[in-house]
């Protein structure tokens, strides 16, 4: 099964013609040659590859594990979010 | 006031991308109007353009190149050549006495261009985060700074068709007056965007195609002349003290003698005589040069009727019977008109015609107007010009007319 690190690489490295070798879970962003402003826009890259929507707020993110994870939270709350289940409309019809 | 040399120069455009192709180019008439190959072509009344081909990885950092529009990366490597070639220029100085001047009519167009059609087009929201970066007209001065590390004035004019010939006369004053040891001065115009293509197009001032020969729309101060054709590219300067260069070596390519300056104040496009007049008279005031001097002139010469009837009149209220004898490049003929850098094209054209002493051609000058009755060098080079001075004309839609005053480097 591809990982969230596995597709973060893919974008890595046909967007930003990264080399394999360099990439690992503690490899910082700035090596890769992406500063805080990149990062703005590795993320717009990243909210419509894993179709998730970004919040607005700036987020601290220094390695591509730091990446990872916070794309990972974003999945699973925002796939837990639109769950029928989980639906609080959903539920209050049900009842 | 200090003599002031022009020791490197840049170029990538419709051309050329070296001062040796653009001169050949040039020299021989070749004309870079080409018929547009884009999506969008289908949809435009005269699909023709003067593109610039170039390498556009050269040289560019990946993560770097990611945030340049397409007049900041023309700006950037124009820039980059015109340092190279100045062997030395940037090297010992102080930074703070090192300034960049940018002239650009309309900025990073391309990328805004781009914003709309995602929002309007589209339908959707995710504009690219580097858009304002890219977009803004300011980009290409600033990473020519950061580039080469430069902390004086970092300055940007917008003034339309005149842009980079006042970013040049003001870099010229700077430097002339001693509070710049160098600057880089230019413009940068990537104007191909489907909005700017069709806004032109509005306006009804662009050339319809010729039919038989599209390079041959635009004809300048020829009787059927129909209008301008767009042209994207970049020129750029590395000036500083006459003295300065020569203590270094430097291969001095030509002088700035003067610039001048003159605002309509009448209206938002038409040319005037009186404005067009007053800039050179202004011009050749401030360079100390008597207009028996002025050997030559690269004049702007779009190929609409209302401009080239203007220029005309006005060359002739300056110079008076000797306008006859003066030889009149309008190059735009070949690279179509580069808007805001246009004008530092021409410059390092005419600075390429001082150095080597060719008048260069108007091409496509088929029918004599009577009202465009100068010598206009029609069709052919004409070599051997024992010419020392020239000028360079700008005169941009808003009024701002804008003159330089060039010297061969003797």
């Amino acid at each position: 099964m591809t990982t969230t690190f596995d597709r973060l690489c893919t974008i890595l490295k046909k967007d930003y013609k990264a080399q394999p070798g360099q990439l690992t879970l503690d490899t910082p962003l700035e090596s890769l040659g992406i500063d805080s402003l990149g990062t703005v826009e590795l993320l717009w890259n990243i909210e419509d590859a894993f179709r998730i929507k970004l919040p607005s707020e700036p987020v601290d993110l220094s390695t591509l594990g730091d990446v990872v994870r916070y794309v990972d939270d974003l999945v699973v709350a925002q796939t837990v979010a639109h769950t029928p289940a989980s639906n609080d409309d959903t539920a209050l019809r049900a009842g | 006031m200090k003599r002031v040399a022009v020791s490197g120069i840049g170029v990538v455009s419709p051309l050329g991308n070296s001062t040796e192709q653009v001169w050949a180019h040039a020299r021989a008439g070749r004309s870079s109007v080409r018929r547009l190959e884009i999506p969008f072509a289908n949809r435009l009344t005269a699909p023709i353009a003067a593109t610039a081909r170039f390498d556009e990885g050269a040289g560019i950092d990946p993560a770097q190149a990611r945030m340049l529009d397409r007049f900041s990366l023309l700006a950037l490597l124009a820039a980059n050549q015109a340092v190279q070639g100045a062997h030395g220029a940037l090297a010992n100085v102080d930074r703070e006495r090192a300034g960049i001047f940018v002239g650009t009519g309309m900025g990073g167009t391309l990328s805004m261009d781009g914003g709309y059609q995602t929002l309007y087009g589209e339908r959707s929201d995710r504009i690219k985060p580097f858009t304002v970066l890219m977009g803004m007209h300011n980009a290409a001065a600033a990473w020519i700074g950061i580039e080469h590390g430069l902390r004086g004035p970092n300055m940007t004019y917008s003034t339309a068709c005149s842009s980079s010939t006042v970013a040049i006369g003001e870099a010229w004053m700077r430097v002339a007056c001693g509070q710049l040891d160098v600057a880089i001065a230019g413009g940068s115009e990537a104007p191909l965007s489907p909005g700017s293509l069709k806004a032109w197009e509005a306006l009804h001032t662009v050339a319809t195609m010729d039919a038989q020969d599209p390079t041959a729309s635009c004809r300048p101060f020829s009787k059927n002349r129909s209008g301008m054709v767009l042209g994207e590219g970049a020129a750029m300067l590395v000036i500083e003290p006459w003295d300065r260069a020569l203590a270094r070596g430097a291969d001095i390519r030509g002088e700035i003698l003067g610039y001048g300056q003159f605002n309509d104040a009448s209206h938002i496009t038409r040319p005037s005589v009186e404005g067009q007049a007053a800039a050179m008279n202004a011009a050749l005031r401030v360079a100390g040069i008597d207009r028996q001097q002025v050997d030559a002139i690269n004049a702007h010469g779009t190929g609409t009727q209302a401009n080239d009837r203007t220029e005309t009149a006005a060359i002739r209220a300056v110079f008076a019977e000797r306008a006859d004898r003066i030889p009149i490049s309008a190059t735009k003929a070949i690279h179509g008109h580069l808007l805001g850098a246009a004008g530092a094209l021409e410059c390092v054209l005419s600075l390429l015609a001082l150095q080597h002493r060719v008048a260069l051609p108007t091409m496509h000058l088929q029918q004599p107007d009577p009202d465009c009755d100068l010598d206009y060098v029609a069709a052919m080079a004409r070599e051997g010009m024992a010419a020392q001075v020239m000028l360079s004309n700008s005169f941009a839609f808003g009024g701002t007319n804008a003159v330089l005053v060039l010297g061969r480097a003797n």
